[in-house]
C-alpha cells in the first residue's frame, strides 16, 4: 500500500506586534501608585498609527474540519487554532503546544469540499457507524489513514464528489457554524480573524488551490472545486459576492507545484490570456503567497543560477504523489513578473503584478512557525520524531522533514482590525517571511533627499514623497533613476539580520532579466571586487545542540538605493529580500532533542528570510 | 434421553403382582418420587434436552461456525448503499454486500483462531483507543449548574487570573552601533543617570535610537515578549519600579529601564468569566475521569521488569540474570 505523505493543501497563517516603526507617540501616562490598586482598569484599546505598525498572522491554516487534516487524525477545531494563534495552550496530537509569540491575525481556510463533514466518521452512533469509514478515520496506524486521504483527494483529482459526504444541507450547516467562530474570536484593536476557506482545484495533481479571505462577514456558501477547477469560475463567484456588498479576495499558492499551470501564459482551455482575464485576475486576486509548508514559490536554482540564497525550502513533487513536478516555467513567481511584463507590453495589464504574502498550510490546526517550537504539521504522518528524523524518503516523493516551518504573512496597517488589515491586504502594503517575524519595509520614490533615513520622522517623508511595497512609480520626466528605501527589523526571538536585497527583473523588447543587489548588511563586509557580492555573513549554529548565538548580524538594517541600471523604457518590478543569519531548521531541532544527527535529506541550518511586496515602474506609453 | 432409573421407578407398581407385592416396597417407591435429588436430576435431564435440540447444528455445521445475519443487519446494509448511491441496491449488489460481510467475518474469525489478534500492535492501540474512548465519554455525559460551576471557579480562580500590566521607559544600547560593548556601556550609564528621573534628559541622551518606542504603557507581560523577545519580558517583571535599572538584554540588545507604574494582576468575576470556566470544567472532568478510570485499571496489574543493569554489571560477559522485580502501580497519570 502507497503511504501517502501529507501534503495536500494549504493554509496560512499570521502573527503580529503591534508597534510599528518609528512610532514613538506613545507618551507617558501621570504615574499610578504601585500599591494598593485592586481593580484593574480595562485595557485601552491603542489609537491607530497612520504611519502604520506590522502585524503578522497566518491567512491559510486547517483545522480538523478539513477532510484531509482529519483523515491523518487531527482533531482540532477552528476555535483551536484561533486560541492557539492568540497566545493559549491547545491540544494537539495528545500533546499541549503554545507559541512563544502569539500572532495578530489568522484566517483558518478550511478546505470547502466536504467541508467539516468527514468529522461524522469518527462518530459511533453517527451516519457512518457501520461504513468502513468509521473503521478507517478510527484507525491509529497512519498508513491506513493514508489510504483514507487518497480517496478523499483522489475524488477531487477526479473532481467526482463522494456522494456520502456530499449533502448540500451539511455543508451549509456546517458552513454556518464556522464562519461564526471566526466572528467569535475577533478582537478589534487586539486580534483579528478573518473568515475563509480553501478552493482546492487541482486538475490531475496540478495545484490551482487558492484561499478565499473575506473582508469581514462572511458568504451564505463557500465555492468549491466540485462547482468548477478553473479560476475563472471562482473569480466569478468573488465578484458576485463583491455585488452583495461583500468584499473578498482569493490568495493562489503553490506555484511551485502547479506543474507549470499557475502562471501559465494560457487559460484552462488553452487560449492565450486576454486584456480581460488580466484585469479580472488582478482585481480578484491582489497576493500570491511566496513560502509556506511545502515549499517557496519565489525561485529556484535552476531558474536563478546566479542567486546563491535560491536553494531554499523546495518542495519538488506534485501534492500526494511521487511524481516530480515540471517548473520550468509558470511556477515561480520571480519568473511569472517577467513574464506579466511581457505580456503587459502586448495586453496593456499585467496578469502578474502580485504583491507577497506568506502561510502555513499547516494541517494541525495550528500555526507553529517558530522552528524550536514546531509541532508538525500533518497529524500522524509527521507526529512521531523519531520516524520524522530518520526517515529519508516516503512513497510520496518527500520525506515528511521536507516541510518547512511555514511562513506568515506580514502586513503594514493602522490597527490591528479587519477593516485596517485587509484594505492592506488589498493595496498590497505586506511581506511574507518563512515564519520568522522580521518586520521588512520598502518604499521608492523620485525625489528622496539624500540621507532620508537619519531623519527621525523619515517614514512620514517616504510617504509624502514615494510609495510604500504593492505601490506604483508613475514615470518621470528626465530619465532620472528612483531611490529606493528599505528597513528591517529582526524578530526578537530569532537571529540577527545578514543582509537587504533588491530583486530587479527588466523588461524590454520581450526579453526579461533578472538581478539581486546587496543594499544594506551587517559588519563591515566589502562586496567582491568581481562579482559585487557581498560574502556570506558565517555560521554561528552549533547542529549538535541545535543553538546558535546572535554575535553576528544585525538587530536593524536600513538603506538607501539608487538603480544603477535604471533604463526609463524597460518595465521593472522590484522587491526586497531580508535575510537572517542562519539558524538551526526545525528539523535540526528535533534531531538535537533526540540526540540524533539531522535528517540528510535537508538542510540543517538555513537563512529565515522575509520578501516585501514589489514596487513596479511602468514606461510612459510612446 | 431418559435416565432408565425413572423408567423402572414408573412401570415398577404396575408389573408386579399385586400379591408378591409387600407394602414396604410401595412406601419405599413414593418416598424416592418424594425425593428432591430425583426431582432435580429430572429437569437437569429435561432442560439439558431442550438445550441439545436447540443448539442441535444446522446442515451439520457446528455452532461455532454459524454466521448468522440479522435482518437488521441486512436493513442497515441497503440503507448505506442508498444513502452512497441514491438508489436502492440490485439483487447481484446486495448479495456482493452480503458475501463481503460475510468474508470479513470469517477472516475475522479464522484470525482469531489463529490467534492473530495477540501481540498486534495495530490491534492492541485500537483496544486501548477504544476504552479510553469510553472512559471519557462517561465524563461528556454531565452538564454542569451555574452554582456547580460557581463553586468550581472559586477553587480554581488562579487559573482565570489576568496578569499583571507594566508600564516602562527605556534607553537603548545598539550593538550594531556598539558591538560587544554594548552591555559595558549600559552598565556605565546606570552609573551616571543611578537617581535620575524617569524623563530626565541626561538618561534619554545617553543611549541610542530604538527602532519602536521609548515609553511603553500598560503591557501585559506577553505583550511585551512578542516585542522584546520572552527573557526581556522576564527580567522586567523582577525590576523595581520608581528607578533606573539594568542593563536587560532582549532581542535587539541591551536597555536601562525605568518601570514606573504596576498594575497588579487580579481575577475576574464568575459573571464575566462563565463561558470559559464551563469550558475548563469539562476539560477537568474529562481528564479527571480519564485518570481516574485508568488508575483503577492500573491496580489490578503488576509490571515485571528485569533486574537493574548494576545487578548485570557483577558478572560480566554474562546476561543479566532474569531476576523479576514488581513496579508498583502508578498514579495513573499516564501509561509506563
Amino acid at each position: 500500500m502507497k503511504r501517502v505523505f501529507c501534503a495536500a493543501f494549504v493554509f496560512s497563517l499570521i502573527l503580529v506586534l503591534q508597534i510599528g516603526c518609528n512610532n514613538k507617540r506613545e507618551s507617558a501616562k501621570a504615574p499610578e501608585s504601585t500599591g494598593g490598586a485592586t481593580t484593574q482598569p480595562a485595557e485601552t484599546r491603542p489609537a491607530p498609527n497612520p504611519l502604520k505598525n506590522a502585524y503578522f498572522g497566518d491567512l491559510h491554516l486547517h483545522s480538523g474540519y478539513s477532510m484531509d487534516a482529519f483523515a491523518f487524525g487531527t482533531r482540532t477545531t477552528p476555535e483551536d487554532s484561533y486560541k492557539y494563534a492568540m497566545g493559549e495552550t491547545v491540544e494537539y496530537m495528545g500533546k499541549p503546544q503554545k507559541r512563544i509569540a502569539p500572532l495578530d491575525f489568522l484566517a483558518v481556510t478550511d478546505h470547502a469540499e466536504y467541508l467539516g463533514v468527514v468529522r461524522d466518521t469518527i462518530d459511533p452512533n453517527g451516519p457512518f457507524a457501520k461504513s468502513e469509514w468509521y473503521s478507517v478515520m478510527t484507525n491509529p496506524d497512519p498508513k491506513v489513514s493514508g489510504v483514507a486521504f487518497k480517496k478523499l483527494i483522489g475524488s477531487l483529482v477526479v473532481n467526482k464528489p463522494l456522494p456520502e459526504f456530499s449533502d448540500p444541507k451539511m455543508l451549509r450547516s456546517t458552513w454556518e457554524k464556522y464562519a461564526a467562530i471566526s466572528d467569535k474570536y475577533y478582537k478589534p484593536g487586539k486580534f483579528t480573524t478573518f473568515v475563509g476557506f480553501e478552493w482546492t482545484s487541482a486538475p490531475q495533481f496540478q495545484n490551482l488551490h487558492r484561499c478565499v479571505i473575506f473582508a469581514d462577514k462572511g458568504p451564505a456558501m463557500p465555492y468549491t472545486a466540485f462547482d468548477s477547477l478553473d479560476p475563472e469560475d471562482l473569480w466569478r463567484y468573488l465578484e458576485a459576492q463583491r455585488k452583495q456588498g461583500l468584499d473578498v479576495i482569493a490568495v493562489p499558492h503553490n506555484g511551485n507545484v502547479s506543474n507549470g499551470l499557475m502562471f501559465s501564459t494560457r487559460d484552462m482551455s488553452g487560449k492565450p490570456l486576454t486584456r480581460d482575464y488580466a484585469e479580472r485576475r488582478m482585481a480578484n486576486e491582489p497576493l500570491v503567497e511566496i513560502i509556506q509548508g511545502k515549499g517557496q514559490s519565489d525561485t529556484s536554482p535552476m531558474i536563478s543560477p546566479s542567486d546563491e540564497f535560491a536553494n531554499f525550502e523546495l518542495f519538488t513533487y506534485l501534492i500526494g504523489t511521487d511524481i516530480k513536478a515540471k517548473s520550468s516555467t509558470g511556477s515561480y513567481l520571480r519568473q511569472a513578473y517577467g513574464v506579466g511584463q511581457e505580456l503587459q507590453a502586448k495586453l496593456g495589464v499585467n496578469p502578474f503584478k502580485y504583491g507577497i504574502e506568506a502561510g502555513t498550510d499547516f494541517h494541525s490546526g495550528i500555526s507553529s512557525t517558530e522552528p524550536s517550537n514546531y509541532a508538525g504539521s500533518h497529524g500522524n504522518q509527521d507526529s512521531d520524531p523519531k520516524t520524522v528524523i530518520t526517515a529519508t524518503t516516503s512513497v510520496s516523493g518527500e520525506p515528511p522533514t521536507g516541510i518547512g516551518s511555514g511562513g506568515l504573512t506580514g502586513v503594514w496597517a493602522e490597527e490591528n482590525t479587519r477593516e485596517s488589515i485587509f484594505s492592506a491586504l488589498k493595496r498590497k502594503e505586506t511581506f511574507g517571511t518563512s515564519g520568522t517575524r522580521i518586520k521588512a519595509r520598502m518604499f521608492a520614490g523620485w525625489g528622496y533627499p539624500k540621507d532620508m533615513t537619519k531623519q527621525a520622522d523619515w517614514v512620514k517623508a517616504a510617504y509624502a514623497g514615494g510609495v510604500p511595497q504593492g505601490g506604483d512609480l508613475t514615470p518621470q520626466a528626465g530619465g532620472v533613476a528612483p531611490t529606493f528605501v528599505v528597513h528591517a527589523i529582526k524578530d526578537p526571538d530569532s537571529g540577527n539580520l545578514d543582509r537587504v536585497q533588491i530583486i530587479k527583473i527588466a523588461t524590454k523588447n520581450g526579453k526579461s532579466k533578472e538581478t539581486v543587489y546587496d543594499v544594506v548588511w551587517s559588519g563591515d563586509r566589502k562586496p567582491d571586487a568581481k562579482t559585487g557580492k557581498v560574502p556570506a555573513v558565517g555560521n554561528t549554529v552549533d547542529i549538535k545542540t541545535a543553538s546558535y548565538t546572535n554575535s553576528i548580524g544585525a538587530a536593524e538594517l536600513i538603506g538607501e538605493w539608487t538603480d544603477p541600471s535604471f533604463d526609463p523604457q524597460a518595465h521593472a518590478t522590484y522587491y526586497a529580500r531580508v535575510l537572517e543569519i542562519p539558524t538551526p531548521r526545525w528539523s535540526t531541532y528535533w534531531a538535537a532533542k533526540l540526540n540524533l544527527p539531522p535528517n540528510p535529506t535537508v538542510a540543517a541550518t538555513v537563512q529565515q528570510r522575509a520578501w516585501t511586496s514589489p514596487i513596479w515602474y511602468t514606461p510612459a506609453q510612446p | 434421553m431418559k435416565g432408565s432409573s425413572i423408567e423402572i421407578a414408573a412401570q415398577a407398581p404396575e408389573s408386579i403382582p399385586e400379591a408378591v407385592c409387600k407394602p414396604s416396597l410401595w412406601v419405599t417407591i413414593k418416598r424416592w418420587l418424594r425425593e428432591p435429588l430425583l426431582h432435580f436430576l429430572v429437569i437437569g435431564a429435561l432442560l439439558f434436552g431442550i438445550y441439545s435440540w436447540m443448539n442441535r447444528g444446522r446442515m451439520g455445521i457446528e455452532p461455532s461456525k454459524q454466521i448468522a445475519i440479522t435482518l437488521d443487519d441486512l436493513r442497515i446494509m441497503d440503507g448505506y448503499f442508498e444513502s452512497q448511491w441514491h438508489r436502492p441496491p440490485t439483487p447481484a449488489e446486495f448479495q456482493a454486500m452480503v458475501e463481503d460481510k460475510v468474508r470479513e467475518e470469517v477472516l475475522y474469525r479464522e484470525g482469531l483462531a489463529m490467534g492473530l489478534d495477540k501481540d498486534d500492535t495495530i490491534v492492541k492501540r485500537r483496544m486501548a483507543q477504544k476504552v479510553q474512548f469510553l472512559a471519557e465519554d462517561v465524563a461528556a455525559a454531565h452538564e454542569p449548574s451555574t452554582a456547580e460551576l460557581k463553586a468550581w471557579f472559586d477553587k480554581n480562580q488562579e487559573k482565570f487570573a489576568l496578569p499583571s500590566r507594566y508600564s516602562f521607559r527605556h534607553i537603548y544600547f545598539s550593538p550594531d552601533k556598539r558591538g560587544k560593548n554594548a552591555q559595558a556601556d549600559a552598565a556605565q550609564a546606570l552609573t551616571r543617570i543611578t537617581g535620575q528621573p524617569e524623563d530626565s534628559k541626561l538618561a534619554a541622551s545617553s543611549g541610542d535610537n530604538f527602532m519602536f518606542q521609548d515609553y511603553y504603557g500598560d503591557r501585559a507581560p506577553s505583550a511585551i515578549a512578542k516585542e522584546f523577545g520572552p527573557q526581556f519580558a522576564v527580567a522586567l517583571e523582577r525590576l523595581k519600579p520608581g528607578s533606573w535599572q539594568g542593563p536587560v538584554e532582549s532581542g535587539y540588545g541591551w536597555h536601562l529601564v525605568f518601570v514606573d507604574t504596576v498594575i497588579p494582576g487580579r481575577i475576574p468575576a464568575f459573571e464575566e468569566m462563565e463561558p470559559d470556566v464551563k469550558t475548563a470544567w469539562l476539560a477537568e472532568q474529562k481528564s479527571t475521569a480519564w485518570q481516574k478510570a485508568y488508575a483503577d485499571m492500573r491496580a489490578k496489574y503488576a509490571v515485571l521488569l528485569p533486574a537493574a543493569p548494576s545487578d548485570a554489571a557483577q558478572t560480566p560477559g554474562t546476561p543479566p540474570p532474569p531476576v523479576k522485580k514488581q513496579v508498583p502501580s502508578n498514579s495513573g497519570e499516564a501509561p509506563l
